[in-house]
């Protein structure tokens, strides 16, 4: 898997972060790296398949911190609970961020179109992408740790 | 008051969206998917809809050529962070008549409502 199909994810997330909060978030960026294993979930994980020029899933992992600071950012007021209204925020971030790095894959000579979100929710969830590589980077941001986990094939049908 | 369909999967959206059209004077009705929305449609006549593309059941380009294959004058304007030209190509073709890219821009929502409706 190409080095370069994770930074229009990272560059997105920075954005969609910025924009729905009102005001610019900082991100520090861990070190990338290539997985074979499976995924080990956070609080909360974003799922999200593509297809296309490129195929796979892309996962958004949150740490309640997280989740529960951007929800209550966009909505200003607290969020003290995990509801299915916090699931579908979640959800709609990873499908905004998902988005918009698309059309950047799309730039990129990679069009695809993307699945529904499915959110799972619970630490230490272990997901695999069978025989997929994931190109990994964890976060930190104002808003709390989270981490992008993006396992995609070039589709040379 | 006009009223405004809005179609999206995600609740969240809905109540946002929904939210900021009714401190905004119009009267809003939901529909969490395109299939959904196509039966909404054809039930309340609503003057205008607001229509994500990604979702279950039936995604919003199909239901966008539902609709419009029903009432060529539907205002129907899509809103979706899938930004692809071929996506919103594809909207324009079917019948759209805006298309507005996601995150959530309440302005753009707005104005392009009042575009059309008024």
């Amino acid at each position: 898997m190409k080095a370069e199909f994770i930074n229009p994810f990272i560059i997105a997330t920075k954005q969609v972060l910025s924009q729905e909060l009102g005001k610019p978030i900082a991100i520090q960026i861990g070190s990338l790296t290539m997985q074979k294993s499976s995924y080990t979930a956070l609080d909360m994980t974003v799922l999200i398949g593509v297809t296309g020029a490129v195929q796979g899933i892309v996962m958004f992992g949150l740490s309640e911190r997280a989740v529960k600071n951007f929800v209550s950012g966009v909505l200003g007021e607290p969020v003290p609970v995990i509801d299915a209204m916090v699931e579908s925020a979640i959800a709609e971030m990873g499908n905004v961020v998902t988005g918009i790095a698309s059309t950047e894959l799309e730039k990129a000579g990679y069009p695809c179109t993307l699945a529904p979100p499915t959110v799972i929710t619970g630490r230490g969830v272990m997901i695999s992408t069978i025989n997929i590589q994931r190109l990994q980077v964890p976060l930190k941001t104002d808003v709390g740790d989270m981490e992008i986990s993006v396992a995609l094939r070039e589709n040379k049908k | 008051m006009a009223t405004v369909l809005v179609v999206d999967d995600a609740a969240f959206m809905r109540m946002r969206v929904a939210k900021l059209l009714k401190e905004n004077g119009y009267n809003v009705e939901e529909a969490e998917n395109g299939q959904v929305a196509v039966e909404k449609y054809s039930q309340i006549k609503p003057d205008m809809v607001l229509m994500d593309i990604t979702m279950p059941v039936m995604d919003g380009l199909a239901a966008l050529a539902e609709i419009t294959e029903k009432d060529p004058g539907a205002k129907i304007v899509m809103c979706s962070a899938l930004g692809q030209q071929n996506t919103v190509m594809a909207a324009i073709k079917a019948g759209a008549k805006d298309f507005i890219v996601k995150p959530y821009q309440p302005d753009k929502i707005i104005s392009s409502i009042k575009r059309f409706v008024g």
